[in-house]
């Protein structure tokens, strides 16, 4: 029996060339899976909402000059006209909800004529597009000129788009500036990954099936996925310069501690709660600034899980942001700003087990986040590598309307190619962060004796030892952290099970886990 | 009179909510609600799962498959479309073999912590006094009998009333028996003194696999 190697243990992952066609691509990424019926979680959108989005007619819009007023550029203008609830992206785009025009001007296709018709009386050259939802409006206006009406399904509207229509998406989002906007370049550089792949449209990539897509891509992966879809990753937050939700308080005395301003923000958010619920709104975002004694300015931006309106949540989630981010001298003035969206319409099952509410799980994940670190609470991701430990934490949003991952990650290709243990599910790890070196005393490379110099560490002779199943990886990128190995899966004198494995880069042994 | 004394205790209890720690109680007929194991040989033994509302107890030695039923735990709690949490004292957890196992980690919260038991005790107090969890595990399986001393003597009934009455099942792992609350029980994974546990198939090393390992559970407690 020979040694399995390398190639062995991991499935043929095609090298995928930029020549290779879309069919291969989808033929690798298991086509016999079917669409997925459930909307990815993200931001679902009322089926009667209608979004049109506004966009400078010309290809290369001029940075706006340090003398202009933020809000002058003609689509501005012919958007606020419309509506009270616009929200820029950039320069070059505006978004405006157009839900409630209908009763007032009446079909989509009459409201987009409207706003073009406006445009013209502003001389401007500005590109109209009309849809279900944010995302699709504003690919249709960046991939057709003109007025563009899709009354429909957003993904099939925008199927026939150019992949490169997303990257000028994200480059408008990328302007607009923001705390995301590394994040938001690092995304850009996934589409030239689907152009790697051969696809070229939109469509093809909605198409993808979204697991497999998440194992290669990780949520940026799925993050584009969803805006080829033309689904929504936000609400829509309205531009400054319509009503805002704003209260401020300026201090007689300078507060340093964190009790006597949970007070000040009981009075200021209160008012704000009571001004959301008379406006039928809630909050999707808190700003907060703090003016310091220093003449510097303390701003934190919570972005909230779900629309709500309640002052004690928000008061708390404030509380805790500004625990784990104190400003650095006392206090002055205090101002909180409120991004409104419309109320959150909720429907409970007499027949399904309540989940925590948002706001619930909110404060919890924040209180959690405070003790333990904020990367240290959530839900664990499976990342695509055959890394040892691969996954990363993700916000915990437990939903029902998700599909189970559990049938398509025991049985799917991760599970299977993974290791053949893993196949069996019967023995769970209990890993050790890092690994605990170990001597191992070893005949012909096979352990015969392991010991640990901890205590309460299990130890002794090797009675029964299965493998070694070597894995390496990332030997092209010593920087992300290679590994070359060989796994043993022993059963010791002392009654345990373990997994150990011998380090090949540094020549020695290890122990990742007890098999519990 | 030692029978009317009594009866006055039992309603000073009462008063005080305490009285599920009588042994004689009207309680004891009330339905159970009670959160199924996913394991059938141990839901039979459990009367149909662990009581929820209450503090139960896992405990076992090293590689008595103490995480392993506390993933079946999570995979039939996931199923019934619970969400679950795992209060991860010493960061033991492997997601990627869970998942092998079957748990959907879209529906697990996971708090890790780095060895340090009175702040996963703090963690543990905050998920539950949140509410709205099927199933909560607190793993302490691997922290120093030195740190659980330091844990206050009411710790433990304190959690007990935090869950009381909830629709929530809590769990502790432990490699001794640690606490739980009255209604709860105590599932102890025994080694198989008289055979390998391990089960393995193949005769040579490299031919070999470990398919699993026997479990011997016996319960504790649980009215």
């Amino acid at each position: 029996m020979r040694i399995p190697t390398y190639d062995d243990l991991t499935p043929s992952i095609p090298d995928i060339t930029p020549r290779e066609t879309f069919d291969e691509v989808a033929k690798f990424l298991s086509p016999a899976d079917p669409p997925p019926k459930v909307r990815p979680a993200s931001f679902v959108p009322d089926s009667l909402e209608l979004y049109a989005c506004l966009r400078h007619g010309l290809k290369t819009v001029a940075p706006p000059s340090p003398m202009a007023a933020p809000h002058t550029s003609p689509h501005f203008l012919i958007a606020r006209d419309f509506s009270p609830r616009i929200e820029r992206h950039g320069d070059a785009s505006v978004v405006l909800d157009v839900s409630g025009l209908g009763r007032l001007l009446g079909t989509p296709h009459t409201i987009g004529t409207e706003l073009a018709r406006a445009a013209d009386g502003y001389a401007a050259t500005v590109r109209t597009a009309i849809a279900r939802s944010q995302t699709a409006a504003r690919l249709l206006a960046i991939g057709h000129p003109g007025l563009t009406i899709a009354d429909g399904d957003a993904t099939a509207a925008i199927a026939s788009l150019p992949i490169d229509t997303l990257r000028v998406f994200i480059e408008d989002d990328v302007a607009g500036g923001g705390a995301a906007m590394a994040r938001l370049k690092a995304t850009m550089d996934r589409v030239d990954t689907f152009r790697r792949w051969g696809l070229t449209t939109l469509g093809e990539i909605a198409a993808l099936p979204s697991m497999e897509l998440s194992e290669r891509m990780g949520q940026d992966g799925l993050a584009l996925q969803q805006l080829a879809r033309g689904i929504d990753r936000a609400p829509l937050v309205p531009d400054p310069g319509v009503p805002r939700f704003l209260q401020s308080m300026e201090l007689e005395w300078p507060i340093d501690a964190l009790e006597p301003l949970s007070f000040v923000f009981a009075r200021l958010l209160e008012p704000l709660s009571s001004a959301l619920e008379r406006a039928d709104r809630g909050a999707a975002a808190l700003r907060l600034d703090l003016r310091l004694v220093d003449r510097t300015t303390h701003t934190r931006v919570l972005q909230l899980p779900a629309a709500m309106r309640d002052a004690k949540v928000l008061r708390t989630l404030l509380l805790l942001d500004l625990e784990s981010h104190p400003p650095s001298a006392a206090i002055d003035v205090v101002a909180i700003e409120i991004d409104p969206v419309p109320g959150r319409i909720v429907q409970y099952s007499l027949l399904e087990r309540a989940l925590p509410s948002p706001e619930t799980l909110a404060t919890l994940t924040a209180r959690l986040g405070a003790l333990v670190g904020d990367s240290r609470c959530g839900s664990p991701v499976l990342l695509d590598t055959w890394r040892p430990d691969g996954c990363e934490m993700t916000r915990f949003t437990p939903d029902h309307s998700r599909p189970s991952l559990r049938v398509s990650q025991s049985e799917g290709r991760l599970a299977e190619a993974a290791e053949p243990r893993r196949r069996t599910g019967t023995l769970i790890l209990r890993r050790f962060r890092p690994p605990i070196a170990v001597r191992v005393t070893s005949d012909r490379g096979r352990p015969g004796q392991v010991a640990i110099d901890r205590r309460g560490m299990p130890g002794g002779r090797v009675e029964r030892a299965a493998g070694p199943w070597r894995t390496s990886g990332a030997w092209w990128d010593p920087s992300s952290g290679a590994w070359d190995r060989d796994e043993w899966d022993v059963a010791l004198s002392d009654g345990s099970i373990c997994r150990l494995f011998f380090d090949r880069i540094n020549e020695c042994w290890f122990l990742e886990g007890i098999l519990d | 009179m030692p029978s009317a004394l009594r009866g006055e205790l039992e309603s000073l209890l009462r008063d005080r909510k305490l009285d599920r720690t009588l042994t004689t109680n009207a309680w004891a007929d009330v339905v159970r609600d009670v959160a199924p194991t996913g394991l059938e040989i141990l839901d039979e033994q459990l009367g149909g799962g662990i009581a929820r509302g209450h503090l139960s107890e896992i405990v076992g030695p090293r590689s008595s498959g103490r995480t392993t039923v506390l993933c079946r735990m999570f995979q039939a709690a996931a199923d019934r479309g619970e969400a679950i949490a795992l209060i991860d004292s010493c960061d033991r957890f492997d997601p990627v073999s869970a998942s092998a196992g079957g748990v959907d980690l879209t529906k697990l919260l996971w708090v890790r912590e780095r060895g340090d038991g009175c702040r996963a005790l703090k963690a543990m107090n905050l998920v539950l006094q949140a509410g709205g969890f099927g199933l909560v595990a607190f793993d302490i399986a691997d922290v120093s009998p030195m740190m659980l001393r330091q844990f206050p003597y009411t710790t433990w009934m304190r959690i007990a009333r935090v869950i009381e009455g909830s629709q929530t099942a809590a769990v502790v792992i432990a490699a001794e028996r640690t606490a739980r609350s009255p209604g709860g029980v105590t599932i102890a994974l025994e080694p198989a003194l008289d055979a390998p546990r391990a089960q393995w198939s193949g005769a040579a090393d490299r031919a070999r696999f470990l398919r699993g390992i026997e479990l011997r559970t016996r319960v504790v407690g649980g009215r």
